[in-house]
């Protein structure tokens, strides 16, 4: 794209809000960019150069609660927000989660898992009817949130390991992906799921108008990934590219979500063809970056505590900024516990507009 | 290749169909259930460990493996027991209370096991009174193994060490401590005698504090 010299007094002009579902969170003042924030960010997946780094402040994320998973598992972005005690309980496929308050987050309790044989999951399991949610009800309800001038990003947890996990318990499901005996009975599950999270894009697409799809799928514990590459190749990319293909046939992005010190298994995510994928900390980034960039887009996110002043705010964004902006191919998100958003936010697009500007 | 040696393959590669077949052919071959353990089983799980270490192999090759050494056990045992061959000590393993995470635990339970110790499993949410019940009622048990996997109960650990200690049970105990958070320096500052960054170190470590 043709390059459009930075007009900082015309583009920090704020035309507009964009508004937030959180609660009580303020809007996000919507600056007078050259071109939308969305428009940017898809020139990014496009594999062109963007204006500015695409970053999490160009999105809305939407965890609607009328789907079982997120409540679940306890993370719902909703007008009608959850109230955490009543996170946890059954998901999609009635299995029961434990939220535990003080890890914000849930499990499945081991030790009973529904499916105690992959080679007869059909017995224990039955696919939902997403026909059957009021689809329309929850649209409405988040229609003056989303905006076609930004990305709307939907959350589909549990994806396709983890769902096994959550079915078999976890070294069911890791040796259910090796072993000859249930191989087969594994690969007709992550096709029937397939087939169901096809479904469920599509709902999101008809109805949120979502743009990208943050597909969950943890491959790996802190210190490695839990299988090797062939395993992965053999078991999980057939499937993650259908998952693919079926966002793209839509004209959405599919960005996954894989946490793990995952770094030997990117060549998996390359050829199943994801868009992004967001390496925890415990990742060499920068290696990952410059071997795979041209390939994938890397999501890094800032740490920005909870009690920093604006001025360290600022220094923050400019220290990532320094250590990424280079890149051009990388997409800034923060766990933005503290700070103010709209400066945040500000500083990432000045510099990075300066930055990228060349 | 002789018959300790393909136990040893069968072991490493996960073949558990045919493990039980070759431990009966070493058995009726006059090899020693003590040989076949320690020589075939234990040294091939031991190989098993230093892959998984080095990200040669993963949790499914290590969890395949332990499956197909269970099977030559379960041929063994008999000889085992007849033959006074007995298990390098007694392990109480568990999750400390107010965590539910069982995969390390499991993990290291296994390789544990794996390493010729008997291993007594507690579970996932374990309060300290737990352990020292368990304690109490295995007398001659020579290490606890307590896992975290959560910042918010690494506390669990110390104060589950600190039961151990206040029910004057902790002589002659080795305990040791993991988990995502837990470093060697936490493991020092609350008292424990070891701690491993991973499955196949714990079985290591396990074996060193057993001596």
């Amino acid at each position: 794209m043709e390059r459009i010299p930075f007009d900082i007094d015309k583009e920090m002009q704020i035309i507009g809000e964009f508004k937030s579902m959180l609660p009580r969170a303020p809007g996000l003042p919507k600056l007078n960019t050259p071109i939308t924030p969305k428009e940017n960010y898809k020139l990014l997946f496009e594999g062109k150069r963007p204006l500015w780094m695409p970053s999490a402040f160009d999105s809305i994320t939407l965890i609607p609660r009328i789907i079982p998973d997120n409540i679940a598992r306890g993370f719902v972005i909703d007008a009608d927000p959850l109230d955490l005690k009543d996170a946890g309980g059954k998901d999609f496929f009635g299995i029961e989660w434990v939220y535990v308050e003080k890890v914000g987050g849930s499990m499945v309790q081991p030790g009973n898992p529904k499916v105690p044989d992959i080679t007869r999951w059909e017995e224990y399991i039955e696919f939902p009817d997403l026909d059957q949610y009021d689809w329309e009800g929850s649209a409405a309800r988040h229609r003056e949130f989303l905006s076609p001038d930004r990305m709307t990003i939907l959350w589909v947890m549990n994806g396709l390991f983890e769902r096994l996990i959550s079915f078999m318990d976890f070294e069911n499901a890791a040796l259910a992906i090796v072993d000859d005996d249930e191989k087969d009975s594994v690969h007709r599950l992550f096709d029937a799921l397939c087939d169901f999270y096809d479904k469920l894009f599509e709902k999101y697409m008809t109805y949120y108008d979502a743009d990208i799809i943050l597909f969950h799928d943890d491959w790996g514990s802190q210190r490695a990934p839990f299988f090797s590459l062939s395993t992965c190749r053999e078991m999980l990319v057939p499937y993650l590219s259908r998952l693919v293909e079926s966002c793209h046939k839509r004209g959405m992005y599919l960005d996954f979500h894989c946490c793990g010190k995952n770094e030997i298994l990117v060549p998996a995510m390359i050829e199943a063809g994801v868009d992004a994928w967001t390496p925890q900390e415990m990742n060499d980034r920068h290696m990952i970056i410059e071997k795979y960039g041209d390939k994938l887009n890397i999501g890094v996110r800032m740490v920005i505590p909870m009690e920093a002043t604006e001025d360290e705010v600022v220094d923050i964004v400019e220290s990532f900024v320094k250590e990424y902006g280079g890149y051009g191919n990388v997409i800034g998100g923060a766990f933005a516990f503290g700070g103010n958003q709209t400066v945040i936010r500000d500083t990432l697009y000045s510099l990075t507009r300066q930055a990228y500007n060349v | 290749m002789s018959k300790i040696e393909a136990i040893a393959l069968a072991v490493e590669e996960g073949k558990s169909k045919i493990i039980a077949g070759l431990v009966e052919e070493a058995l009726s071959e006059g090899i020693s259930a003590g040989e076949i353990l320690n020589n075939g089983m234990i040294k091939a799980m031991g190989v098993v460990g230093e892959k998984f270490k080095n990200n040669e192999i993963f949790v499914p090759e290590m969890l395949i493996a332990a499956r197909a050494m269970k099977k030559g056990v379960e041929v063994l045992q008999p000889h085992l027991s007849a033959s006074g061959v007995e298990p390098l000590g007694k392990v109480i393993i568990g999750t400390v209370v107010g965590d539910l995470h069982d995969i390390g635990k499991n993990l290291v339970a296994m390789m544990i096991e794996g390493a010729g110790f008997e291993v007594t499993d507690l579970g996932v949410d374990v309060p300290p009174e737990k352990f020292v019940e368990a304690i109490k009622d295995n007398p001659d048990v020579k290490i606890v193994a307590l896992s975290s996997l959560l910042t918010t109960t690494m506390p669990a650990l110390k104060e589950t060490i600190d039961a151990i200690e206040k029910a004057g049970l902790r002589e002659g105990i080795k305990i040791m401590v993991g988990g995502a958070p837990v470093s060697q320096e936490h493991a020092d500052s609350i008292g424990a005698d070891g701690y491993a960054p991973d499955a196949a170190s714990a079985a290591d470590l396990a074996k060193s504090l057993a001596i």
